[in-house]
Parts: structure tokens; sequence; C-alpha cells
């Protein structure tokens, strides 16, 4: 056991936590050796749709990894304030769950205060504000980036836990433990990897909608190939504007089994 | 870096509801790092009417490492070793997670107080009589818990005697259990060491 992580923890150090971004033309070479016709004919489908990936570091924290640099990255080439307010009101709406819930202080507040000051920084006109080129330094810089991923950890935690009787059933349907047992051992620590479960409590108590891109194996039975994805849409009465309308996720991730990387739409 | 700020707040939150907890956190001397917590035995079990102390080392990545806790006071637990009081808790391994306390990892150790794991051991030896002779199990944990963690109900005159008789010098002996709160397991890890 200890063997087998020591392995996965020397090869996670080769990719930085987050990577460069890379024409998805290198998604391809990935399989040309020996790899599967399906994933081929899917990453040709792929690439009428999106020009580039940019890949996280398979430590388990890919999911909350990919997330921040594409919601940062978005709010940095978007300046969209109206999208920074919003969601600062949800950040505090979270960090009233959690003192309901009866986390103490301490524990949380270091975390929320970090993410709201990368939320700032990305925003210009200011002395704090950042370039591109810097967002992706603090996104590789551990005390940074692994603070961020903690916060998005107490803010999944959270929503789930307010809303237990909602979440209740899925994670039924993932393992036999209680939400709490959940909570514990599944979101709050580190590197526990991610599933549905959490994307959609994320998304819903931030108020940002999130298109996951399945790549993997599986095809039609009449052997016709397309690539599926799932938007995951914040419901109503989180503090996000309606519920109902379609909203158009600007965060795609790819998912290929047991990882998350970030896709860039053409 | 450990968080420093962070551990002061955990250390007052902690001792402010000892009344209730019963469970302390303190520096051991100087160094914020490096602490000693205890927590009572829980009732209804061998180890009730036992104080056991835990030494508690902070990792520099604390709160995103677990800390490193180890049993000072000798204790019979299927998931302790009776050795070396290193403890056997899936919390201050993988499953650790800055939203927890060293007040909370305490709870959670006395927790395993009351509820051996003795399919996922530490210690062997204890493991195998729980399972198999749970009586003799009992038996021998209670006893260590009169023997070990009861020991600080004796006068401090009779500790500062005991260490004496073991041939450490009266005034070191009483400046170091002075040191560690009268607790007289620590002050002979303390003179051993020193």
């Amino acid at each position: 056991m200890q063997q087998q992580s020591a392995i996965q923890a020397e090869e996670a150090e080769k990719i930085p936590f987050v990577g460069d971004k890379e024409p998805l033309s290198s998604l391809a070479a990935e399989y040309k050796a020996g790899g599967s016709p399906v994933l081929l004919e899917k990453i040709k489908i792929l690439s009428e749709q999106y020009a580039a990936i940019r890949r996280t570091r398979g430590d388990g924290n890919c999911f909350f990894r990919s997330f921040m640099f594409a919601y940062l990255e978005h709010i940095l080439e978007s300046q969209d304030r109206a999208e920074v307010d919003r969601v600062r009101a949800n950040v505090e709406e979270c960090r009233r769950t959690l003192q309901k819930l009866g986390y103490p202080e301490f524990t949380f507040e270091d975390f929320f205060a970090l993410f709201l000051e990368q939320l700032e920084s990305v925003i210009q006109g200011s002395e704090a504000s950042i370039s591109d080129e810097e967002l992706v330094k603090r996104s590789r810089d551990q005390s940074v980036s692994d603070y961020v991923v903690m916060f998005f950890r107490f803010v999944t935690s959270g929503e789930i836990r307010k809303r237990s009787e909602f979440f209740e059933p899925f994670i039924l349907g993932l393992t036999s433990a209680s939400v709490e047992q959940f909570c514990k051992s599944a979101v709050e620590p580190m590197g526990e990897e991610s599933d549905h479960v959490h994307i959609t409590a994320l998304s819903d108590a931030l108020g940002v909608p999130i298109r996951v891109v399945y790549l993997d194996r599986s095809s039609c039975d009449n052997g016709s190939v397309s690539v599926n994805h799932h938007d995951f849409t914040p419901v109503a009465g989180n503090n996000n504007s309606g519920g109902s309308e379609a909203v158009n996720p600007f965060i795609t991730l790819l998912y290929r089994p047991g990882h998350y990387d970030i896709l860039y739409p053409k | 870096m450990v968080d420093l700020a962070r551990v002061q707040k955990e250390l007052q939150e902690c001792n402010r509801d000892v009344q209730v907890s019963g469970i302390r956190v303190s520096p051991k001397a100087d160094c914020i790092t490096h602490l000693i917590g205890s927590i009572p035995g829980p009732l209804g079990t061998p180890y009730e009417g036992g104080v056991f102390n835990i030494d508690i080392t902070l990792p520099d990545g604390y709160p995103f490492e677990p800390p490193k806790m180890r049993f000072v006071t000798k204790v019979w637990h299927p998931n302790i070793s009776s050795q070396s009081g290193a403890i056997c808790l899936d919390i201050l391994k993988d499953q650790w997670s800055p939203a927890l306390t060293l007040k909370t990892a305490l709870l959670s150790v006395q927790a395993l107080l009351s509820a051996p794991e003795p399919d996922d051991p530490q210690d062997a030896v204890v493991a195998q009589q729980y399972l198999k002779d749970y009586q003799t199990f009992v038996g021998t944990a209670r006893y260590w818990t009169e023997a070990f963690a009861k020991a600080s109900s004796l006068g401090i005159d009779e500790k500062v005697q005991k260490l004496v008789e073991m041939g450490f010098p009266e005034d070191i002996v009483r400046s170091t259990l002075e040191a560690v709160g009268g607790d007289e397991n620590l002050a002979l890890e303390k003179l051993c060491s020193a």
C-alpha cells in the first residue's frame, strides 16, 4: 500500500499542479501508440469543438484544482465584476453554512481568505492585480494552490451536509457510508478523488455551472461513436440567478476515468 | 511552515471547554510545535479512571499534514503499541483533513479507546489476546490503567522519591516534574533523554 502510494506520488510529481495550455493534438498523441480506435475517434470529434487542453496533476485533487484554475482564468479574461460580486455573496453564504454546522472558525477562515484574495487579484486595476502568467505560477505554488483546493473542499462538504437529505441517495449509490462519514472520509481529506456528488455540491454552493466532457472507451451498439457531456447546473434558491433558464457553462472539464483536466472551446 | 497562529487558536479553543471534554493540550516547554495532550479514559471501559498523556509533534506541513501523536502513558490496546505508544488511526494518516483539529483528533483517539479495532492492529500481541481471550485482555488493560494512567494520584514527594530511587539527582527530579506538570511518566522520559 505504502509502496503503491509512493509510486503514485512520484508519477504525480512529473506534472505540475496545473500544466501549460496545450493544443488538443497533444491529447491524440497520448493514444497514438496502440491506443483504442474508439478513443482516437472520440478525440477527433472533440477537436472539432475544442482547441486546447490544460492538464492537472493526478493527485486526487485534480477536479478542484481544474475548477480553481478554470474559474480564476475566466474571471481574469472576462473581468466580469457582476460574477465576482455574485460568487462573493455565495462564498459568504458558505461561510455561514459552516458556522451553523459547528465548524470552528479557525479551521476554515484562512482558506476562505486566501480564495477571496485570489479572486480579488484577477480583477485588474488594483495594486494586487495579477497577470495570466502569475496566475499559472500561483496555481503551481503549493502554499496557494492547496489552500484554494481545501477551500473548495470545505464549501463542498458544507453544501452536502446542509442538504444531506438531497445528497444521501447519491452517496448511498457510491458507498455504504453515511453523509457525515462520506464528508469526513471522501470530501474533507486532501487527495480524495471527486465524484458527481462533489461536482454537484460545489456547483450548487457557488452557483457556477460546470460542463464535464466524458472521454472513455464506450460506444453505441451500432458502432457509432459520440462524445457525451453532462452539464452540472446549479439549483435555484442558492443565491444564483433563476434556475430553469439554461446556463451556458464557462467551465469545461475533460473527464477520463479517474482524472479531470481543463478543456478550452474553439 | 507550521501555521502558528492557527495552533494558538486551537489551544485556546481546546482549553476553553476542558471542563466538558476533559481534553487538554499544552505546549511542551517553549516550542509550540511540540505539545502534550491528555485524555480521560472513557467510562465503562478498562481505561476508566485513567488519564492518558499523548505526545504531539506538528510537522512543517500542519494543518495539511496530520499531527504526529504517540501515547506517553503506557496503555494495553490492540491499536496502540504497548512498547512505543504508536497509534493506528486513519485520521492520523491518510484520512487527516485540515478541517480537523488537535481537539477532534484527541477525541477520535479517545473514541478508539472505547472501540478497539483488533482486525487492524498496531500491537499484534494485544490484538490476539483481545480476540482469543477477551477476559484476560480486559484484566490486563485495567491493570495497566491502574499501574500507569493513575500514577498522578501519588503525592509529589512520593513521585520525587520514586525517581530519586531510580538514580536521578533530587533537584533535577523536582524541576523536571514541575516542568511537565507533575506527570511522572513524562518526567521519567525527559530525565532519560536529557
